[in-house]
């Protein structure tokens, strides 16, 4: 605690270990009998920056919340720094999710609840559910929060409530609160899908910025090959909840892609070409 | 534009629907006409018969005697205030048990299914039936009319909350877990705020409501002007009566004022 302090005042936030994130042989079956992923098997070692690229439907919505446990494998393994995500549940399996941050396409605000209080929640799995429920933050939560605001270009908005933002700064909100947990690994489900473009490129770079500055592991879900490519070192590609690409994201060819897709490229799959 | 014929698609029709609304109305119109099925047995003709005997009454109603205004002063107070602490009794009560009714805010399906059913059996007794029995329970007063006012608002609250709930849009939730509080942390710091103002219109639809019932309540003896509305009623001292109805016309539309001002500010 002490020391966290003394490293918060110097200006940073003290960035966890990075971890490495291991799929053996995940499969994902819903209860209607979709099968949303098969045979998924991969490595991602700590400090990567990956993409994972497919259609909607392909599975990469499923692949990610498999990484926390927001959806169980039905087969095989997650293995995420020291935790088997797989076999965990309760007490133990949000203490694993206290270290993985997650945003989203629909940023998942509470959207009448203060900016401050929503980053917060990014404390749950690191304080006592008695503080919370008494609405009485540590002073070092607290600090964590203003920090990771400051560090996105949030913090003049800390009193606003969620609704008076712009996407963009939804989004960046939304990133602070995943900061604030202290994450080992960041998870990004489509998380400029519902953007404009040149909001789009900030927060890739806002994640990038993660990725470099902290050397934090992180999986974006993404659809749009150049941001792919400009901004991931290695990607992922899924069709019909299998793997059919994994290489480096900024050698991927049009044919590549069009191999993942299963179709030709069309205009709407990259960012420029729709501003 | 162009000018030709547009080729608008067939709009689809649905025979089977349409013939099974007029089977429906068929239906209906049948059984409310037959007494021996269903229908009630209506007698117009009474109305022509006995007329005079209410006219009598309307006549003396007209004529409210506003000599006997002070003596409705006290009984009014204690409607508005067993109105008042019903409603509140009931708001602070309310917020745990709607938010184990609704499932986002509780995913356990047992203990939800079980405070629905509580609620539900709560919700499906008449309030005067509350009142009647709570009066045989703890006695005659205002006490009988406040529990009733609590347990029929318990009802009108959980219910109506915990389904707009439900059908909300609650992507926060997934934020939550996802940065692994429990369920108990993510219903405090975001359920709470986001589902406030649900909450607080309700609220001020159970005072309002009270308002109405507890004027009701006092005629099964439990408190307030309802009793000495039926105790003027019971000497036919039409007058009297006439004014205790205008004085609840008068406090019931104050009250909807409030409310709606009050609203207006919760958004």
């Amino acid at each position: 605690m002490h020391t966290d302090a003394r490293r918060v005042e110097a200006g940073d936030i003290p960035a966890s270990t990075s971890w490495p994130v291991e799929l053996k042989s995940v499969s994902v079956t819903y209860p209607n009998g979709t099968k949303a992923l098969q045979d998924v098997s991969l490595r991602i070692e700590p400090g990567e920056m990956v993409s994972i690229v497919g259609l909607s439907g392909s599975g990469k919505s499923t692949l990610i919340r498999t990484i926390n446990g927001l959806v169980q494998a039905t087969d095989g393994t997650v293995t995420v720094g020291p935790h088997e995500i797989t076999g965990l549940s309760g007490r133990r399996l949000r203490e694993a999710r206290g270290h993985i941050g997650m945003i989203f396409q629909g940023f998942n605000l509470a959207e009448r609840t203060d900016v401050f209080h929503n980053v917060l929640v990014g404390r749950f799995a690191h304080s006592s559910p008695f503080r919370t429920l008494l609405g009485l933050p540590t002073k070092a939560d607290r600090e964590l929060a203003l920090r990771a605001l400051d560090s996105v270009g949030m913090l003049e908005k800390v009193w606003a409530r969620a609704n008076a933002l712009s996407g963009g700064q939804k989004q960046r909100v939304a990133i602070a609160r995943a900061l604030t947990q202290q994450p080992s690994i960041m998870l990004a489900d489509e998380p400029v899908a519902s953007l404009d473009p040149p909001t789009a490129h900030g927060v890739m770079r806002d994640l990038r910025r993660i990725n470099g500055e902290r050397g934090l592991t992180v999986l974006i879900n993404i659809h749009l090959m150049d941001l792919a490519r400009q901004y991931t070192t290695r990607m992922i590609g899924l069709r019909d909840g299998a793997v059919v690409y994994d290489g480096p994201a900024g050698a991927a060819t049009d044919a590549d892609f069009e191999q993942i897709y299963g179709r030709p490229i069309q205009s709407d799959d990259t960012l420029d070409a729709r501003a | 534009m162009t000018t030709g014929e547009l080729a608008v698609p067939a709009r689809p029709t649905n025979r089977f629907r349409t013939a099974l609304i007029v089977a429906a109305f068929v239906a209906f119109t049948v059984a409310t006409c037959i007494p021996a099925i269903g229908g009630i047995d209506l007698d117009v003709g009474a109305i022509v018969r006995n007329w005079r005997n209410g006219a009598g009454k309307m006549l003396q109603l007209l004529q409210p005697n506003f000599a006997f205004l002070p003596r409705t002063w006290a009984p009014m107070l204690e409607t508005l205030q067993m109105a008042l602490v019903g409603a509140v009794a009931s708001a602070i009560v309310s917020v745990p048990i709607t938010l184990w009714a609704a499932s986002p805010t509780n995913p356990n399906s047992w203990t939800r299914i079980t405070v629905r059913t509580l609620v539900n059996i709560v919700r499906s007794v008449p309030d005067l039936v509350f009142a009647t029995v709570l009066v045989a329970m703890v006695g005659v007063g205002a006490l009988p009319g406040v529990l009733t006012l609590f347990l029929f608002n318990i009802g009108i609250v959980v219910k109506l909350v915990s389904e707009a709930i439900d059908s909300s849009d609650h992507g926060y939730m997934e934020a939550g877990h996802a940065a692994g509080g429990t369920q108990l942390q993510i219903n405090r710091v975001t359920a709470l705020p986001q589902t406030w103002p649900l909450f607080a219109n309700q609220w001020l639809y159970t005072l309002e409501l009270n308002v109405r019932i507890s004027a009701i309540l006092g005629i099964v003896g439990a408190g307030g002007i309802g009793r000495i509305l039926d105790e003027r009623r019971a000497f036919y001292a039409y007058g009297d009566v006439s004014v205790i109805i205008l004085e609840i016309l008068v406090v019931v539309i104050l009250i909807e004022i409030m409310s709606n001002l009050l609203r207006k500010r919760l958004v």
